[in-house]
């Protein structure tokens, strides 16, 4: 497996939470892949994306689904049926609702300019670039738009976001992993979102949420990161930055 | 030079005649298009998307027409009109109507086809505000009305309802839309019961859906595969319905409305198409669902699904 995605920076592995949703569910299954860092799109014109026995394949949901085949895997082997469909409703309602707030992120917190080296510092980009960033913060603002969400003011966004990450939290509970003692395909999905909230958004109402307000989310995403990546320091400190 | 009104007349109409002609040739075998047909029904096209943009707005906060008079603490609820197949065609518009009728809420029905202030259907008018978004309707009557159709739940029910309202919301949802528009268009001015010029119209709307889907993300699988992610999500709603009456437990929620708003849709919208099989033949539990909520909730669907204008 030849494993397309952006290169780990100073924040986290991976900047998209499908890639750290997939590198996760990787590991999970102890599937072994070799990372190909770079900025190529995948045959559905979206990252990330996997190279096997030649071919392309895209979509994170798909390529769990092929490997799982493929390779044998079921994570979801101990879940009875009604379990295996609460857990695809609440990746659903991570990957469909709650992942626009990267959406709301950009268009409300990060783009304006006195959080501009903010995004600089978190994409370690060269300044230059960052003018092309401006112009993805359009397409951002249009396709939320067309999905709806992008229609409603900040509060409310906020609002439907902070909403779902309750949600979770109730759900959770006290259990280690969302459908119990061990962890399965959802808590992949979960954790490629929530991490990027834990560690990429540092100060902002929502991560305030996710520590303060719920601290079995941060708990929870610790716990997957000890776990699965015990090599997140080495990954995040050999960044072009350092170089 | 002067035209007897007579001569107008009569080059308008072969006009116009030539127009059906050129439309139902591109829709029927567009290579026998002669270049005068094509430029014609281009520039018929061109101007309808124009009167048509200009109407319905582009990309801004739509400026609603509100009512002058109304009364304090009633609800104007706004939708497009009943057709033959459902009362409402918007999977949403289903949604906040049963809502509406499982929490008693009254409510006047001003049918029509304006768009709410987020340029979206349903919308409301309370209290001489209209306000939009189906879910943030439900909060806001929630704490108006003191109705909680979630008090029998515990805060982990209430998450998962939560997630499974999102799931056929933000997931199925697309699928009906990729479904309904984009392959099987051709069906789509029968559903709507709109005259045949409409289908400019429709086709620029299809252009927009297709564009927003390809944004979304489901819009760039293949249909099998888009077909493969609706049915999963079918059946695990099938699931983790089981045997019970309604999706989590023995009385309604307000997820059975999400639900049911959705499915509702696939159930009597959308015939012979491998969807609508997914839910009658092979979970029929599901289609047992949604036809437990309209006896129950929506005892007038044949009354207000015969009054369509297709009958008058």
């Amino acid at each position: 497996v030849y494993y397309h995605a952006p290169p780990p920076v100073k924040a986290i592995p991976c900047l998209t939470p499908f890639g750290m949703k997939l590198e996760t569910y990787l590991r999970m299954a102890d599937i072994p892949y070799e990372p190909m860092y770079g900025r190529s799109m995948g045959p559905k014109g979206k990252i990330p994306w996997i190279e096997y026995n030649g071919e392309a394949m895209g979509d994170s949901g798909f390529i769990m689904e092929f490997l799982n085949r493929e390779k044998g895997v079921d994570l979801n082997q101990t879940l009875s049926d009604a379990d295996k469909a609460v857990g695809r409703a609440f990746t659903k309602m991570v990957e469909e609702n709650t992942y626009w707030y990267e959406g709301y992120q950009l268009q409300y917190c990060k783009l304006h300019v006195d959080n501009f080296d903010q995004l600089q510092d978190l994409f370690e980009l060269p300044w230059a670039v960052m003018f092309f960033l401006r112009s993805v913060r359009g397409k951002i603002r249009q396709t939320m738009w067309g999905h709806g969400l992008g229609r409603h003011s900040k509060d409310e966004q906020e609002g439907i976001i902070e909403k779902d990450l309750r949600a979770i939290s109730s759900f959770l509970g006290t259990k280690p992993y969302l459908m119990g003692d061990e962890p399965t395909e959802v808590d992949a999905a979960v954790f490629g979102q929530l991490s990027e909230l834990c560690w990429a958004n540092h100060d902002s109402y929502l991560h305030r949420i996710v520590t303060v307000d719920c601290p079995n989310l941060q708990a929870y995403c610790s716990r997957i990161k000890d776990r699965y990546w015990s090599d997140w320091d080495q990954l995040t400190k050999k960044t072009k930055k350092d170089q | 030079m002067s035209e007897s009104p007579g001569n107008v007349q009569g080059s308008l109409a072969a006009l116009y005649e030539s127009l059906q002609t050129s439309v139902l040739q591109l829709f029927t075998d567009p290579t026998q298009l002669s270049p005068g047909q094509a430029v014609l029904v281009a520039a018929s096209a061109l101007f309808v998307g124009a009167v048509v943009w200009t109407c319905c707005g582009g990309q801004r906060r739509t400026k609603v027409k509100l009512r002058a008079e109304f009364t304090p603490g009633k609800i104007y609820y706004h939708v497009p009109p009943p057709v033959k197949a459902i009362p409402c065609l918007t999977p949403f518009g289903m949604k906040l109507e049963t809502y509406l009728r499982m929490a008693d809420i009254p409510y006047e029905p001003m049918y029509g086809r304006s768009m709410g202030p987020k340029g979206k259907i349903p919308w409301i008018e309370y209290n001489g505000e209209a306000m939009a978004d189906s879910g943030l309707i439900m909060e806001f009557l929630n704490r108006e009305k003191g109705v909680d159709l979630n008090r029998t739940l515990s805060d982990a029910d209430k998450a998962v309802s939560r997630a499974f309202t999102k799931m056929v919301e933000e997931n199925t949802y697309w699928g009906l839309g990729w479904y309904r528009w984009i392959d099987n268009f051709d069906q789509l001015h029968h559903l709507f019961e709109v005259p045949w010029v409409v289908t400019f119209f429709l086709w620029y709307v299809r252009g927009n859906i297709r564009r927003t889907l390809w944004a979304h993300g489901i819009g760039r699988h293949s249909k099998e595969d888009i077909e493969g992610i609706m049915e999963k999500d079918l059946r695990a709603i099938s699931t983790f319905l089981g045997t019970k009456p309604y999706l989590m437990g023995d009385e309604p929620t307000e997820v059975d409305a999400a639900v049911f708003g959705q499915l509702s849709e696939l159930c009597w919208a959308n015939h012979d198409s491998y969807l609508h099989r997914i839910v009658t033949v092979d979970c029929p539990n599901l289609q047992a669902y949604c036809s437990r909520i309209k006896d129950r909730y929506w005892s007038d669907w044949d009354q207000l699904t015969k009054k369509t204008k297709k009958d008058q």
